[in-house]
């Protein structure tokens, strides 16, 4: 029973990451490549407000640049550059398009 | 001269009237003018007089554009081809420059005077809702998050985050972040302190109740298989590759503690995440890994692994999570279409509890792996009118296995809610759960009301 156990843990622990796995690398293949100028890390080329689009949509609704003035949103952005992982190209683009948008 | 008539048909009705009294000698009283009063009086109506006339005139040269308006800058005036006066600015690109240089320097120094706009910044979140659940009383509830950042320079920043909430009938108050975070270079971060689980990605992205679309939150990834937070310290950040981005965070924490002596039997094996005092000593280490293919596309994979459990019989504990995020705005079904799915595997290792007996229960031995998470969609209209694009529709399936565990069953809901969007930031969700759980446990649907407003 023990031994059955363990077989069934491994096959319900490893699965994470041989989906994750599989899912990346499939992804990566058929979408990536075939929509190679639509990147998503490479801003040059896409606007602050298409970055912001992107990336803050991601997990919850974009706000709007007048929620905050240009200095609040310095902090606010270096707090999503932390936890929303944001290349340090797409926060300049993004603060850059906040301040300017009022 | 309307108003002065009046004026003048009373001065002379009352100056006729003296006039008459004084040649008919009545007493002299107050109520009477004397000739020296209606002189005077005479003589301030014609001076008034004559400078109504001049105002009259200078008005009427001015609507016939013959005498030029007051100036009150630097402009000159000139004649038109068709008589009429133009007024040109002679201002230079000089002045103006110099103009702009100075509001510049103004707003500067107006941000560096006013107290914490340059650097600090309070936001977070409030909710207040009602919840009416089969075999329990109905009850209100209310919740505040309040968010302190501190951005010390361009590389430090300080995160930290208080929870004020009812519970069992008090308000409590707990700390949950507080984090130093230190960016090392364009893709790498530290951050010490307490922080949101970098592995569970519906903690640290979705649970904030402005953001996540339910009133309440789904069973195993939150308040069930996985810790929200952890004591330690973490190393993250994002790679770029090629067209795609490779997300990263890794970590060393006080590890969770194994519970074997419960107040509620139920409770048996299970892991305590409140282990602030890391007793037993262990230390977890763990970490995330997210890749965006796509911006509209994130899938990622948790691990924690520790040591769990006295010191002298310690056993372990893997935790892991996938987690799939497909955020979409459609042309074609114009709307935004939100789909998330997370699921969480949990297994401790092989324990004796209550080895000799001296709980009452033992010595007793069970599997001790759970698993458990959720599917979610969501889809808001966003291209139709103004009030319908403001509904989100959303439904939820999740479920969290532990059967052969001291709980002795498994659950499984059904969630159907409507969210109204007020602002990005301020949402009231309607919600209905459809509960089903096995080996006899109770089935508890329920009806969910919230108001959740981020700032």
């Amino acid at each position: 029973m023990k031994k059955l156990t363990q077989i069934i843990w491994r096959w319900v622990g490893f699965p994470g990451t041989a989906i994750v796995v599989f899912l990346a690398a499939l992804t990566w293949l058929v979408i990536g490549c075939s929509t190679a100028g639509n990147s998503a890390s490479t801003a040059s080329g896409q606007g602050g407000a298409q970055l912001w689009a992107q990336n803050c949509q991601r997990c919850h609704n974009t706000r709007s640049p007048s929620t905050y003035n240009d200095a609040q949103w310095e902090v606010a952005m270096m707090h999503m550059r932390v936890r929303a992982n944001l290349t340090p190209e797409e926060h300049k683009q993004i603060l850059a398009f906040l301040k300017s948008g009022k | 001269m309307r108003t002065l008539f009046p004026v003048l048909l009373t001065v002379l009705l009352l100056g006729s009237a003296g006039i008459y009294a004084q040649e008919n000698k009545p007493p002299p009283g107050e109520d009477y003018v004397s000739r020296a009063e209606y002189d005077k009086l005479k003589a301030e109506h014609e001076a008034m007089k004559q400078e109504l006339e001049g105002l009259k005139t200078t008005v009427r040269q001015i609507a016939n554009g013959t005498v030029p308006a007051p100036a009150e800058g630097p402009s000159t005036t000139t004649k038109s081809p068709e008589g009429k006066q133009v007024v040109t600015e002679a201002t230079s690109q000089s002045d103006l420059d110099a103009l702009h240089e100075e509001v510049d320097s103004l707003k500067s120094e107006i941000k560096g005077v006013v107290p914490g706009t340059t650097k600090f910044l309070l936001a977070g979140y409030g909710t207040a809702g009602f919840t009416a659940r089969s075999g329990e009383d109905p009850f209100f509830d209310a919740a505040f998050n309040a968010i302190f950042l501190w951005k010390v320079n361009d590389r430090l920043l300080f995160e930290g985050e208080l929870e004020f909430q009812f519970e069992d009938g008090n308000t409590t108050t707990n700390l949950e972040v507080a984090q130093a975070s230190y960016l090392l270079n364009d893709y790498m971060t530290i951050g010490v302190g307490r922080f949101l689980n970098p592995m569970n990605y519906f903690v640290e992205r979705q649970h904030m109740n402005w953001v996540n679309k339910f009133p309440d939150k789904p069973l195993a990834v939150y308040d069930g298989l996985l810790p929200e937070s952890e004591l330690g310290a973490q190393l993250r950040g994002v790679i770029p590759i090629g067209p795609t981005k490779l997300e990263y965070a890794a970590f060393v924490a006080n590890a969770p503690d194994l519970i074997t002596t419960p107040g509620d039997f139920s409770t048996l094996g299970m892991l305590d995440f409140g282990n602030l005092a890391n007793a037993g000593g262990h230390i977890a280490v763990g970490g995330h890994v997210g890749f965006i293919p796509i911006p509209e596309l994130e899938v990622g994979y948790g691990i924690l692994r520790s040591k769990v459990g006295p010191r002298d019989q310690a056993v372990e504990a893997i935790l892991q999570s996938v987690d799939f995020n497909y955020v979409r705005d459609s042309t074609l079904l114009k709307g935004l279409i939100n789909f998330r799915a997370q699921w969480v595997w949990s297994h401790v290792g092989h324990f004796i509890y209550d080895p000799d007996g001296g709980q009452g229960f033992g010595p007793f031995e069970f599997n001790n792996n759970r698993n458990g998470g959720y599917v979610q969609l969501a889809y808001r209209p966003t291209g139709f009118g103004n009030i319908i694009k403001n509904f989100e529709p959303v439904v939820r399936y999740d479920r969290l296995n532990q059967l052969h565990t001291p709980v002795g069953f498994d659950e499984q809901r059904w969630s159907f809610g409507l969210d109204y969007w007020l602002t990005s930031s301020a949402v009231i969700k309607a919600a209905y759960e459809l509960d089903n759980k096995n080996a006899g446990a109770r089935d508890q649907d329920a009806f969910m009301l919230q108001v959740a407003v981020g700032f």
